[in-house]
Parts: C-alpha cells; sequence; structure tokens
C-alpha cells in the first residue's frame, strides 16, 4: 500500500525507466526433488521476459487515462505496476495520494462471510480503517442494491450482486486515484451506465483515473488521454480519440495482412 | 524489527479481521460454533485424564495436568504454524491483485491462535480445582512465558510461510520436523526423566525454557529462574529476527511465485 503522500507536484502517478521483468520457468521446480534434479543436471529451465520494458509516464491530476493495447502487451502488469502489487525490477514508481484498485472485482472477498463483514475487510485490505469503513456502509450497501442480503455469505449472490457490492466498496472510499482494469465490460447495461455514471462524477470531482480497457468507445467516450502499449512500451500517446483511432487501425491492418 | 512493529500497529484492525475471519470460518456451520474451541481441549482434557489415571500410570501426580501445562501451549506453537505456513500462498490469489503488506497473513494465523490458546486455558482452569491440585498465585506469572512463545512462533511462521512460497514442500517437511519436536521437548515427559549428563542435549532445543515457565507455574506452583526467563527470550527474539529477515527479504518476490 502506497503512502499517501502530501506533494505540490503536479503529478499523481510518476514512472521512470519502468521495468518489471518475469522469469518464465518451462519447468518450474516446484518440489525440492525437481529442485536437486536440476541442480545435477546443470540445467537453466528459465528465460527472462520483460513485460513492461523502460517505461516513463506522468499522469496529472484530474486526467483520465485510458490504456490500450492486445492482451499480453502489458498493459494490466503496468497498472499493476501502478497499484503496487508489483515491485517493478528497475525504475522509480511515485503514487500521490489514495488509490483504490479495480483489478478483478471482489479479489478481496471470502465466499463465507456475509456482505457486510467482506465490506470491511475489502476496506482495510485497501488500507482504510474500521472506522471508516463503518461510516461508508450504508452508502456502500444502497449504491450496491443489495438489500436483505447483506447479511448473507457473498456466496449466496448472484454475480451481478457480488460485482455491484465490489465496485460499490472500491468506489465508495472515495479514493483520489482510481485504476480499472477491464472489469466494466462484465454486469448488465443498468450497471454499466451506474458504473460509468460514478466514474464520470469521479472525474467531476477532479480525481485520477487510469482505465485499461479493449472497449475502444469507452476510451473515445471517457477518456482524456490514452496511451498504446506494444510489447511492454508505450507505442503511442495522445489524445484518446487518436490514440483509439491508431489501434483500430493497428488491429484491422494485422486482420487484413493475416487473409 | 521497528519496521515490523510499526506495520503491526498501522495494519492492527486488517490483522484483527483476517484472524476473525479464519476462526468465523473454521467453525462456521457448526451447531455449536465458537464453544468448539472450549470443547475441543476439554475433550482432549477429558481424555488425557481418564488414560493416564487407569490405564497408563505416570510416577507423576495430577499426571493430565502436568502434561496439559505445556501441551497447550505446544499446541498453540504447532496449530500456528500448520496454518501460517500456507497463509502466503492461499492468500495468493489476493497478493496478486492488491497491494497488501505481507506480514499481516501470518501474523493473521497467530492471532487468531492466540484466541484458541486463551480460551483453551478455561477449561484447564476448571480441571484444576476439579482433580484438587493447587491452584497456584503462579498463573499470574503466565502473560511472561506467553509473549516469550508469541515471540518465539512469530519468528518461526515468517521463515516458514516465506519459505513455503518458494518449495511447497516446506509445509510437508514442517509436519516431519513438528511431530520429531514434539517428542524431544519435554511435553508428555519431564527433564528429570532423562539421566544428568545427557540433559545439555535437551537444553539445546530453544522451546524448552519457554515450555518450562508454563509447567512451572501452572503445575509446580513456582516461578524459573531468571538464567531460565533470560534463554527463554533470547531464544524468541534470535527466532523473531532470522525469521523476519529472511520474510522481509524476499516478500515483495512472493507476488511472482504464488
Amino acid at each position: 500500500m502506497f503512502e499517501p503522500e502530501m506533494s505540490s507536484t503536479a503529478v499523481t502517478i510518476r514512472l521512470e525507466n519502468v521495468t518489471q521483468r518475469f522469469r518464465v520457468i518451462q519447468e518450474r521446480p516446484d518440489t525440492l526433488r525437481e529442485l536437486f534434479s536440476k541442480f545435477f543436471r546443470h540445467q537453466s529451465s528459465y528465460h527472462d521476459f520483460d513485460a513492461v520494458k523502460n517505461v516513463s509516464l506522468e499522469v496529472p491530476p484530474g486526467q483520465m487515462l485510458g490504456i490500450v493495447g492486445r492482451n499480453g502487451s502489458g498493459k494490466s502488469t503496468l497498472l499493476k505496476v501502478i497499484a503496487g502489487v508489483y515491485r517493478p525490477t528497475a525504475g522509480t514508481v511515485e503514487v500521490h495520494g489514495t488509490l483504490a484498485p479495480l483489478i478483478e472485482l471482489g479479489a478481496g472477498f471470502h465466499h463465507e462471510l456475509t456482505g457486510r463483514e467482506n465490506i470491511l475487510l475489502n476496506g482495510l485490505l485497501m488500507g482504510y480503517s474500521k472506522r471508516e469503513m463503518l461510516e461508508r456502509e450504508q452508502r456502500i450497501i444502497d449504491f450496491a442494491e443489495i438489500g436483505d442480503f447483506i447479511d448473507s455469505p457473498v456466496k449466496q449472490y448472484s454475480s451481478g450482486m457480488y460485482m455491484r457490492l465490489a465496485f460499490s466498496v472500491a468506489t465508495e472510499v472515495d479514493p483520489q486515484i482510481l485504476v480499472i482494469d477491464e472489469i466494466l465490460a462484465v454486469g448488465d447495461a443498468g450497471f454499466q451506465q451506474k458504473c460509468f455514471e460514478r466514474i464520470r462524477n469521479f472525474k467531476s470531482a477532479g480525481k485520477t483515473i487510469v482505465l485499461v480497457t479493449h472497449d475502444m468507445s469507452q476510451i473515445e467516450e471517457h477518456c482524456d488521454r490514452a496511451i498504446l502499449i506494444e510489447k511492454g512500451s508505450i507505442m503511442a500517446d495522445g489524445p484518446a480519440a487518436e490514440v483509439a483511432e491508431l489501434y483500430r487501425s493497428s488491429i484491422a491492418l494485422e486482420v487484413v495482412g493475416a487473409h | 524489527m521497528i519496521e515490523l512493529v510499526r506495520e503491526t500497529y498501522r495494519y492492527r484492525e486488517l490483522i484483527w479481521a483476517l484472524a476473525l475471519k479464519e476462526l468465523k470460518i473454521r467453525y462456521k456451520r457448526s451447531v455449536l460454533g465458537f464453544l468448539w474451541a472450549l470443547l475441543n481441549p476439554a475433550f482432549t482434557m477429558l481424555v488425557l485424564t481418564l488414560v493416564f489415571s487407569t490405564l497408563m500410570r505416570f510416577p507423576i501426580p495430577h499426571y493430565a495436568i502436568f502434561l496439559l501445562s505445556v501441551l497447550l501451549p505446544w499446541t498453540f506453537f504447532s496449530q500456528s504454524l500448520s496454518y501460517a505456513v500456507e497463509s502466503i500462498v492461499t492468500n495468493g490469489d489476493l497478493i496478486k491483485k492488491v497491494a497488501v503488506p505481507k506480514v499481516v497473513f501470518p501474523m493473521a494465523a497467530i492471532v487468531s491462535n492466540i484466541i484458541n490458546l486463551l480460551l483453551s486455558l478455561i477449561p484447564l482452569a476448571l480441571l484444576v480445582p476439579l482433580m484438587r491440585h493447587p491452584f497456584y498465585w503462579t498463573w499470574l506469572y503466565l502473560p511472561v512465558p506467553l509473549l516469550a512463545l508469541i515471540i518465539f512462533t512469530l519468528g518461526m511462521t515468517f521463515f516458514f510461510a516465506a519459505a513455503n512460497v518458494y518449495y511447497r514442500d516446506v509445509s510437508h517437511i514442517l509436519q516431519v520436523v513438528l511431530s520429531a519436536w514434539f517428542y524431544v521437548t519435554p511435553i508428555i515427559y519431564s527433564l528429570d526423566f532423562i539421566p544428568q549428563k545427557h540433559q545439555w542435549i535437551f537444553k539445546l532445543n530453544p522451546i524448552i525454557y519457554v515450555i518450562n515457565g508454563f509447567r512451572l507455574a501452572v503445575y509446580y506452583g513456582k516461578l524459573p529462574k531468571a538464567p531460565s526467563i533470560i534463554a527463554s527470550f533470547v531464544c524468541a527474539f534470535i527466532s523473531l529476527l532470522i525469521g523476519y529477515a529472511i520474510f522481509r527479504k524476499y516478500q515483495d518476490d512472493f507476488v511472482f511465485y504464488v
């Protein structure tokens, strides 16, 4: 969890020459037996792979940044570096302000616990205090439209209820920065509408949002700026509409080329 | 070390909530719920008392109390380790999605087991008058060995939880280690049973000093001597220093292996 730092700088997120290296292990020695047998055969069975390569990025407060790119291009890794899930192999990451990660809805939920218990646990996991969570509890329940189910274990929830509650927890805590990975592609139209309405409110409140998505219409409609990631590097950085168009045409080119 | 104290304080609510979650899940769907935390040791005690007062007679009066005074802290130790060794791996999904300090997971495992230990002392306190064993004022001393035991256990859990991320054999090895450790520790027997000239070997066992504190206070109504108390805390802090140093060194890489 990042320390909410007070700073006068005009950025909320700053990445400098960030590289995230993964060791891809072809035959991962999961057990000691495998380790020993590897050791005696003197094999190296891995290669290093940079999911994010030397990326520098600054996001000013109040900006909504879209990250686009093909599957495996490194978008999600970049988002996780920003969210503090990964400590980068090289480079520095600065985040000023409280950050709420929406990387997977309900990541911190436990099936056996009730909705109410999960609200508290999830908030604590994100670094909020118990008092803060209890204050917001009713608003979270109201927004999620869970009703009486709030005191039932979440394993009894429909997937829609589950997602509504998770989204509600993550956004009602009033973060200064919101990072969203793809999750808005799920849920029914009504729920999506509600989510985007909330995101618009976030934007007008001057909060910083980073959104990863494949849906170019979301980028065009909501983002101020977008970056195109390819093989771990930023290939384009500019106004959302232009980058979305660039991405569309690069996909189109590839489809044409394949035929 | 100061960092550990600071993180513990900062995330105390989270650690507490995770510990309660663990207990809730452990006793969920059972009719008696939390009562099991009391009933479980109570039934163990009943069985032990019956076995050792009728079938196997040791030349130790009130053997059940002699045994339970150290068996309960030992159970805390071995259960904490067994839970905590998996704590990073089982929370892997969470670690991959939320930036959360990793120390909270082994800590929560310990806290939930502390609650269990404290609850299990209640049936022991009831058994003492029931067997007409004197209730010594030295019970008041118990928080001291308890503290040493918690610190010692914490260090061990940090080490095993970290090691298990890299090699899942560790949790199996731990079970073997624990069962061997149980027999080389004077739990079911007394150190006095061991010939004088071999006793030094037993005194290399780092948990023996803390265990001794429990037995002296509950069974003998005595306080341990100063060197023994010091030894128990020295062992505890060495365990914590080494365990935490290793955990801290690798914690940022856990996310790649869970």
